[in-house]
């Protein structure tokens, strides 16, 4: 049972996790999509903590295409991990309803017995 | 889902359970379309913003001064916006590209509600037909769930296992009580769930009783068409003969002797001529009739005790003692019906010669059997079997004739066999190959093969007495053509 819990925590953790990169990858599709579209007379900031710091706009698509990559590479990695933990909760679940039967059927018996 | 049990409460529950499940994915969706209208609205106030905007060069606002306190100022550079890109980024682009970028949030802001829209709409469905399953289950509404016990799976599964697959030929043995329980249900195909073993068992005893009734069946009727044939003294060798007869037919291919199976109208005569004791009933059959000529060699050597029936049936037996009872005849006649031949199998068992008492499985025609007949050249009590079988065979042909004055079992055909003789010897060409070049007697040559095996043994026995006379002469002349053979004998 607790296994099981662990498991099944493990595989809540690892869905948020990638939920959250999911909604980064959005993101910064959407950055790299306008920042295409912008032309050099744009200058381009980048916020780091209260300050707005000037970028180049090549500059900043690489990095914004660079932090998609990893993005994406992260989602696959979660992805990885929530298969094999979904595959261990479904063990624990299986060894779970097992446990389950022998104790009804044990139940039974005694039921009869009595 | 998981509640749900056998009960209709379960059912309700469990029913219940999900329709609650399923509103709530609905309200969730419905408060996100709320986000996204709500989003939409921003920014189409934004759009229309953006567009005023650079229609002054400056504006005069009250500037919001912390979150309590506004201060006069003014609005400048109004073509220029800092547009948040997304993840910290910030690019500074005029009015129109902000609204550009605008449109193009909007535009993903729509797609994300027609989403939130549909998944809506999914669950909304799902929520109606719980409530439908909920008022069925409940017997509330006019639907009624449609519930089957499912008690039988063991008897399923079992009948289904029960099914064995039969190797094919192969028979379940009888001991195997427990095996043949069930391969008699796999057999009946759950019919026979209450048959036992004893069913199973049963069913072979009563087979074997149907078959022996069929065959005294058989031989009834035989020995009833007998007595229609037969007028007067019906024999029983003349009865047998029919029932050889009507057996020989199958035997045709595999006669014993040589092979005048090819002659079928010529064994009738053959046959007619033969049974001078025996009724003439083979015109209305056109079958052959075949004598087996272990018969009278049988007969030779127990010393007219029919005891080395060689062919041990018990159904010929029976149809001997039968015949006996009704025809009164001794028992060599009834042993024309233990000759009976039914299949291909009584042939071997039927024709057996008799060497020294014993029986012997008698050898293809095929094969030489020049040292038999070679050896039993001379003398009636010669161990060559075939030989000596045709010898008898001839002798009670000879003695067919000669008996027709003489014994009391040959009777009606006495002429028409006599008759015959003349003409089976011709006809029995195709078989006297092996059996006619060695053997010396002609007369025996045409008869061996025809003679049934059960020839009566009064016969036999009074051929054997006459046959000493007889034959010596005829053998005396060896290689001597049937035809002529044939015709001495007949003289």
């Amino acid at each position: 049972m607790d296994l099981l819990l662990l498991s099944v925590s493990d595989v809540s953790m690892s869905v948020s996790a990638r939920q959250k990169l999911e909604t980064q990858a959005a993101e910064n599709n959407i950055v790299k999509e306008e920042l295409e579209l912008l032309d050099s007379s744009n200058t381009v900031f980048k916020l780091i903590g209260p300050v707005l710091v000037k970028q180049d706009l090549d500059e900043a698509k690489a990095t914004v295409a660079k932090r998609l990559e990893y993005i994406n590479g992260e989602i696959q990695r979660y992805e990885t991990l929530l298969k094999d933990l979904e595959k261990k909760s479904e063990h624990q679940r299986e060894v779970l309803t097992s446990l389950q039967q022998d104790f009804q059927k044990a139940q039974g018996l005694i039921a009869g017995k009595v | 889902m998981a509640e749900k049990g056998n009960t209709n409460i379960d059912h309700l529950g469990g029913v219940v359970r999900l329709r609650e499940e399923h509103q709530k994915v609905v309200k969730e969706c419905q408060s996100r379309i709320q986000h996204w209208k709500k989003v939409l609205g921003d920014y189409e106030a934004l759009d229309d913003r953006l567009r005023t905007l650079p229609d002054q060069l400056c504006y005069d606002i009250m500037v919001p001064f912390g979150p309590l306190a506004f201060m006069p100022g003014k609005l400048v550079h109004t073509n220029e916006v800092t547009v948040l890109l997304g993840d910290n980024w910030f690019t500074k682009c005029s009015a129109k590209q902000a609204q550009k970028i605008v449109e193009h949030r909007m535009k993903h802001v729509g797609s994300q509600l027609d989403d939130v829209t549909k998944t809506m709409k999914n669950f909304e469905a799902r929520v109606g037909l719980a409530k439908d399953l909920e008022s069925m289950s409940s017997n509330k509404g006019d639907y009624v769930d449609i519930r089957e016990e499912v008690g039988n799976n063991d008897s399923a599964v079992t009948k289904g296992k029960q099914r064995i697959a039969h190797k094919p030929n192969s028979k379940p043995k009888m001991d195997v009580v427990i095996g043949l329980k069930e391969e008699d249900e796999a057999e009946t195909g759950d019919t026979g769930r209450s048959k036992g073993i004893t069913t199973e068992e049963e069913l072979w005893a009563r087979l074997d009783e149907l078959e022996r009734l069929e065959e005294l069946q058989d031989e009834q009727d035989r020995l009833s068409d007998n007595a229609d044939m037969n007028g007067e003294d019906t024999s029983s060798s003349s009865s047998e003969e029919e029932k050889e007869a009507e057996a020989a037919p199958p035997v045709n291919g595999l006669s014993l002797k040589p092979s005048w199976s090819s002659v079928p109208p010529s064994v009738q005569p053959l046959r007619d001529r033969k049974e001078e004791d025996y009724e003439e009933d083979g015109s209305c059959l056109p079958t052959i009739f075949f004598f087996h000529t272990v018969e009278p060699k049988k007969v030779r050597i127990n010393t007219g005790k029919n005891t080395t029936l060689k062919f041990s049936e018990r159904k010929e037996q029976k149809e001997h003692s039968k015949r006996k009872k009704k025809n009164g005849h001794s028992n060599g006649h009834s042993h024309h019906e233990l000759h009976k031949i039914t299949t291909p199998a009584d042939i071997y068992r039927l024709f057996v010669d008799v060497k020294n008492g014993e029986p012997i499985p008698r050898k293809s025609i095929l094969k030489s059997r020049s040292r038999e007949n070679s050896v039993c050249s001379d003398t009636s009590e010669s161990s060559a079997a075939d030989f000596e079988e045709r010898r008898m065979v001839g002798r009670s042909f000879s003695h067919d004739e000669t008996m027709h004055s003489d014994t009391s079992d040959g009777i009606a055909e006495e002429d028409s066999p006599t008759a015959m003789p003349l003409q089976t010897p011709s006809r029995f060409e195709a078989f006297s190959g092996k059996v006619v070049e060695k053997d010396p007697m002609p007369s025996t040559v045409p008869y061996l093969t025809i003679v049934p095996p059960a020839l009566p043994t009064i016969l036999e026995r009074k051929q054997e007495e006459v046959a000493p006379d007889v034959t010596p002469p005829e053998q005396a002349p060896k290689r001597v053509s049937k035809f002529k053979a044939a015709r001495l004998q007949q003289k």
